[in-house]
């Protein structure tokens, strides 16, 4: 009892990495995040687990954010349902997926479903957006770390357009 | 089998829905108080929550925030009511000195004398025991009196009703976030994203109105005051400017009925300043309509400032926040003040604008069903 008093009154002193913060520190995203804002936006995530052939979300269904893999594997799939449908990218531990729905409030342009037991860890649009009420200069940080990430997805679909365009 | 299992699953979900709504019915008399609590503190503070999110991006600490928003308007608040109590006692101490001094049961009986030979005049009504009226109005201050004796006593219960709404609203505001987190996470993997989606309308939508009607308030409060001094240097003699202002501005946060639950206390501190004037009596709007006391003036003052709100102010300041068609505002405070009295009526929009995101949402979620 005396010790869970202790632990409670000083646990702001456990300056302990959390696993959430391990994981995001990694990616592109929060990159030149110090750790006090890590810990900010790790009490922003969503912590969601998913069973093997569940769908994170559909094709086509309105998008809300971005999803973080912890632990498992996801299958990002283009196509229809009924068959002629294709895997577009496997997806596992430290990968993250459906990040263009964090600037804009569009549909779904691929599926995304758990293969195996997962956790996920969700960053929706609309913390982000009290995030960057909250605290502008860390949202500016992380608005354009996502525009970084955008630049170089395109930079890379225009690559693989020459490239595509020049094996013709 | 699988219809069959179907079945079974509806059933056993009906059983259950009956046992929560037969459970909720028992020990509601219990909770409906700390209810109504959180409601208002979910109000509070869903007023201040933008307040406090300013200061912590300027301040960048949460709980110090919080700390100067609540300790600002506790003080805003203790001012105004201190300031209140001891305008009304000035207000009452005039008051009864006038009774004393300047003959005022005479003052009234006449008045009333000249009430009933005007109104017998056009219609034709019963005669009218004039010199009963006084000691009437004395039965009627006893009333009063009494009434403000039982009211003493509610008034203990309010301030412990205050004081919780206050902390529930502290610590409310201090862990909002983290509170909304908590709560979303129960919501199922398929609804997710839809979910947080209509959290976030919902809060949106809620926060807007208040804020909306707290800023129209805010401009029917002045516009009255600035209209009450205009009045008042035309020689309406009017007292308690500031706090007939504020009332007037806090009335209209009810719609349709507030305005006029707003010129109330104008035209009673107007008919009580001026009984026994004379020029008062006979005063005339624009030299033309006899207006006694001021009372066609202080209504067509409000009338005015309601017009300028209406069609000015709140279209600019507050826009189409919530965007109800007018029948269905009046119908939805028909609805509020019959289940719960005033204060239903003043909750009876913001609930409505609620219901109508909600099932926007229902109808966009039932629309792409298989898209979740």
């Amino acid at each position: 009892m005396k010790n869970a008093y202790w632990a409670n009154l000083f646990k702001n002193w456990d300056k302990t990495e959390s696993e959430t913060v391990t994981i995001i520190k990694k990616l592109p995203i929060f990159a030149d995040l110090n750790n006090k804002e890590l810990n900010e936006v790790s009490k922003l995530l969503h912590d969601r687990t998913y069973k093997p052939e569940e769908y994170v979300f559909k094709r086509h269904a309105p998008g809300e954010g971005m999803f973080i893999i912890q632990s498992g594997a996801v299958h990002i799939i283009v196509g229809e349902a009924s068959g002629n449908s294709q895997v577009l990218a496997e997806l596992s531990n430290g990968d993250f997926f459906g990040e263009m729905a964090l600037l804009e409030d569009e549909v779904r342009s691929a599926a995304a479903i758990a293969t195996d037991h997962s956790r996920l860890l969700g960053f929706f649009r609309s913390d982000l957006q009290i995030l960057i009420e909250r605290k502008p200069a860390l949202g500016n940080k992380i608005l354009q770390n996502l525009s970084k990430v955008v630049c170089t997805r395109l930079r890379k679909t225009n690559e693989l357009l020459m490239q595509a365009q020049s094996d013709k | 089998m699988s219809q069959e299992k179907n079945y079974l699953q509806l059933i056993y979900r009906l059983i259950l829905t009956v046992i929560a709504f037969g459970f909720l019915t028992i020990i509601w008399p219990y909770i409906s108080s700390v209810i109504t609590m959180l409601i208002f503190a979910f109000l509070f503070s869903t007023i201040l929550l933008p307040l406090v999110d300013h200061l912590e991006s300027q301040i960048k600490s949460r709980a110090l925030s919080v700390l100067i928003v609540t300790i600002s308007l506790i003080s805003a608040i203790i001012i105004f009511l201190k300031s209140f109590a001891s305008g009304m006692l000035g207000q009452a101490r005039e008051f009864s000195s006038q009774i004393e001094t300047k003959g005022y049961a005479e003052n009234l009986n006449a008045l009333a004398v000249r009430l009933e030979l005007a109104l017998k005049k056009h219609v034709n009504i019963p005669d009218i025991d004039s010199s009963n009226i006084v000691s009437k109005i004395n039965d009627m201050v006893g009333d009063i009196i009494q009434n403000v004796v039982s009211l003493a006593g509610t008034i203990g219960g309010f301030i412990f009703t205050a004081i919780m709404v206050l902390i529930f609203t502290i610590i409310l505001l201090a862990n909002y976030h983290e509170f909304k987190k908590s709560l979303v996470q129960f919501i199922p993997n398929k609804y997710f994203e839809m979910g947080l989606r209509l959290v976030f309308n919902v809060e949106r939508q809620v926060s807007n109105y208040l804020q909306g009607q707290l800023l129209a308030a805010s401009s029917v409060a002045i516009m009255s005051i600035i209209g009450l001094y205009i009045l008042n240097a035309t020689g309406a003699n009017l007292t308690l400017v500031v706090f007939i202002g504020i009332i007037a501005g806090l009335a209209n946060l009810i719609p349709l009925v507030g305005p006029f639950a707003g010129m109330l206390p104008a035209i009673l501190v107007a008919v009580m300043n001026n009984i026994g004037s004379e020029a008062a009596l006979s005063h005339q709007l624009f030299s033309t309509v006899p207006s006694p006391f001021y009372i066609l003036d202080i209504i067509l003052m409000f009338l005015i400032v309601q017009q300028i709100d209406n069609n000015l102010v709140t279209p600019i300041l507050v826009g189409e926040s919530v965007g109800i068609h007018p029948l269905v505002v009046m119908i939805a405070l028909l609805i509020g003040g019959t289940l719960i009295g005033p204060l239903g009526m003043l909750l009876a929009v913001p609930a409505t604008g609620i219901l109508k995101v909600v099932g926007r949402e229902i109808m966009f979620l039932t629309r792409n069903a298989h898209l979740l």
